[in-house]
């Protein structure tokens, strides 16, 4: 089942002689248990292609369907709530994990589900069968800056998968991370896509990585220049 | 999810600290609040203990207490003729400084009519009132005098023979009652040396009168003195179902004297003397809390700058604006309210210390909170103005 169509998307920064193509006729499409990259190089637009996707940046031109209703088109959003549709069906995990620092690792888990409005006994249920899914129940009571990088990255995926997001959207998230420890995040990407039946989209510069995609979206100058599918 | 709670006990250390910095200043607004309760109290305490029907004094003068006021004793025989008047009795009231035990201290003296005049002290809490003509006080234990002790004021040994600690003078210092004229030779009783130069200086000048001879100078002199029977108001008790404001004209009109009741004698008070030092303490308790607001404000912006990251990252993952508002918000109020509670307990714990008399009252320490809590608001405006304009695109990238 298609999660997410875009077809022409196109964004255009300043006006007149300052007018920068950031993105220009984007199209994609990814489907549930996919695993999909936007390879590119530094000011490539892939970025700014995922702030469009993320409902952060309104794009110029082009149109968008998620979860099989037309979001973006022409004119704007179509009458969504952004954050509500954030909150509820999209997750994110972050180059540099983002865990809010006042909160253990529990709690980061249950904020995005207290944003939904779950009851309080289901929302630590939930949360605390998601950190033992990631391996990290016994650091539920930790705050960020008492867990490694590795732990921190395994909250950040639990509090990701919080809402039972249709759409994950990872930014960098084996930049900082050697070979081995890459690799790892990438199988745990996957295995989320597949068992969760969530689409994963990796915002990424990171070559060493690209054989474990479904599909990777090459971008150049805000254009998709290339785009390769990975048969399983 | 209490973020603002779980973001302070993480900052715990600087959240105490805010508390209590704030705190004190919030303790000096309170200490203020009472010091001008305490000083309208004292300013007024003496006027409203004595209470008489109508104060005269020198005409014109706002006297006695918030303007000085003069008159000669016997203007209390004249106003005693007139018609209503039931009784008419002198009183002298001054401030001075004089050795008490081992140290200096200030304090005002009430002379009045020990035989059943107006103006003496009514409510004795131990010893009695004064019976002699000469050479007994009754004090207020702030003087730190005890029944018996004998008091040095001038010449003279006074014998403390009661205590009130009904009123204390308009600026705070205690009282000491003494008969009329003991109070009247405090006042002017000079040092000998000064008596005799005065003597000199004033029979030279008779002595150069070419129609006086030295001998006629001689018999002048004790005539020549300066006039010790002084007072500064009478103090008039009316004759039952008699219009007070009638007699007060009476008295102005043939008297040349003024004349106010007590309700008029508290209005010059609050108008005159004790209207500026209410003004003042208004202007030290408005700068007050403004900085407090200002400290508050200052804080909760860094608070909110130190997790604008954060914040980004709660508005990326749908955190709805109230969130954010409540976060912050609630971390100004929790430091307002906190600071609020520290300077109300310690002042409430401490006013016994301060010189002059502190007087809190629930109504003030309400509008102070009502203020506070206001003003802890004011103070996330900046540091909700700064989220709120957070983009969620901050969160992303390293």
């Amino acid at each position: 089942m298609e999660i997410l169509r875009i077809e022409g998307l196109s964004k255009i920064f300043g006006s007149g002689h300052l007018e920068v193509r950031a993105l220009e006729d984007i199209k994609l499409s990814v489907s549930e248990g996919d695993l999909v990259a936007l390879l590119g190089p530094s000011g490539s637009g892939k970025t700014t292609l995922l702030l469009c996707i993320s409902l952060i940046l309104d794009p110029t031109g082009g149109k968008i369907v998620f979860d099989g209703q037309t979001i973006f088109q022409k004119n704007g959003w179509a009458g969504v709530d952004v954050r509500r549709t954030r909150r509820e069906k999209i997750g994110f995990i972050f180059q540099s994990h983002n865990l809010i620092p006042f909160l253990t690792a529990k709690q980061n888990v249950l904020f995005p589900l207290s944003l939904i409005g779950l009851k309080k006994e289901e929302a630590e249920s939930r949360a605390m069968e998601l950190l033992r899914y990631m391996e990290i129940v016994d650091r539920a009571d930790y705050l960020p800056a008492l867990l490694s990088g590795g732990e921190q990255q395994r909250v950040a995926v639990a509090r990701a998968l919080a809402n039972n997001a249709k759409l994950i959207l990872a930014d960098e998230p084996t930049a900082s991370l050697d070979t081995s420890r890459g690799k790892k995040v990438m199988e745990l990407l996957k295995k989320i896509a597949k068992e969760n039946r969530s689409a994963v989209i990796v915002v990424t510069h990171d070559v060493r990585m690209i054989e474990g995609f479904d599909c990777v979206y090459q971008l150049k100058d805000g254009r998709i220049v290339d785009e390769k599918t990975n048969s399983a | 999810m209490d973020l603002a709670v779980y973001d302070l006990k993480l900052h715990r250390g600087r959240f105490i600290a805010t508390v209590l910095g704030v705190g004190l200043l919030f303790t000096i607004v309170l200490a203020m609040n009472g010091l001008y309760r305490g000083n309208i109290h004292e300013g007024l305490a003496l006027i409203k203990a004595t209470n008489p029907d109508l104060w005269v004094v020198e005409r014109y003068r706002g006297g006695p207490f918030n303007e000085q006021s003069t008159l000669p004793e016997f203007y209390h025989y004249s106003v005693k003729a007139m018609a209503g008047v039931e009784k008419a009795s002198p009183f002298i009231y001054y401030t001075v400084e004089r050795p008490i035990g081992a140290k200096s201290q200030q304090f005002s003296i009430i002379g009045f009519d020990i035989f059943g005049g107006l103006g003496g002290p009514q409510k004795i809490y131990a010893g009695r009132n004064i019976e002699q003509a000469h050479y007994e006080m009754v004090a207020h234990p702030k003087l730190g005098a005890r029944v018996g002790d004998r008091i040095p004021l001038g010449i003279h040994l006074y014998t403390v023979v009661g205590l009130t600690r009904e009123a204390v003078s308009s600026n705070g210092d205690p009282l000491v009652y003494l008969s009329l004229p003991d109070a009247q030779e405090v006042l002017f009783q000079r040092d000998n040396e000064q008596m005799r130069n005065q003597r000199e200086r004033l029979l030279r000048t008779l002595s150069g009168q070419s129609y006086l001879s030295p001998s006629q100078s001689e018999k002048l002199l004790p005539q020549l003195q300066s006039d010790t029977h002084i007072i500064n108001a009478i103090l008039v008790r009316l004759k039952p179902e008699v219009n007070r404001a009638e007699v007060a004209r009476d008295i102005e009109k043939w008297l040349y004297l003024s004349a106010f009741s007590t309700e008029e004698e508290l209005a010059l008070m609050l108008k005159g003397r004790l209207a500026s030092m209410a003004k003042q303490l208004l202007l030290f308790r408005t700068l007050l809390l403004i900085i407090s607001v200002i400290i508050v404000s200052l804080v909760i912006y860094t608070f909110t700058m130190e997790k604008i990251r954060s914040i980004a990252v709660m508005k990326l993952l749908g955190a709805p604006n109230w969130v954010i508002i409540r976060m912050v918000m609630e971390q100004s109020l929790l430091l307002t309210i906190g600071a609020f509670l520290f300077g109300l307990a310690l002042i409430h714990n401490t006013y016994q210390l301060f010189p002059r008399t502190l007087l809190l009252i629930p109504d003030d320490d309400l509008v102070t909170f009502i203020v506070a809590f206001a003003g802890g608001i004011i103070a996330s405006i900046l540091g909700l103005w700064h989220a709120l304009k957070t983009q969620p695109a901050m969160a992303l990238g390293g």
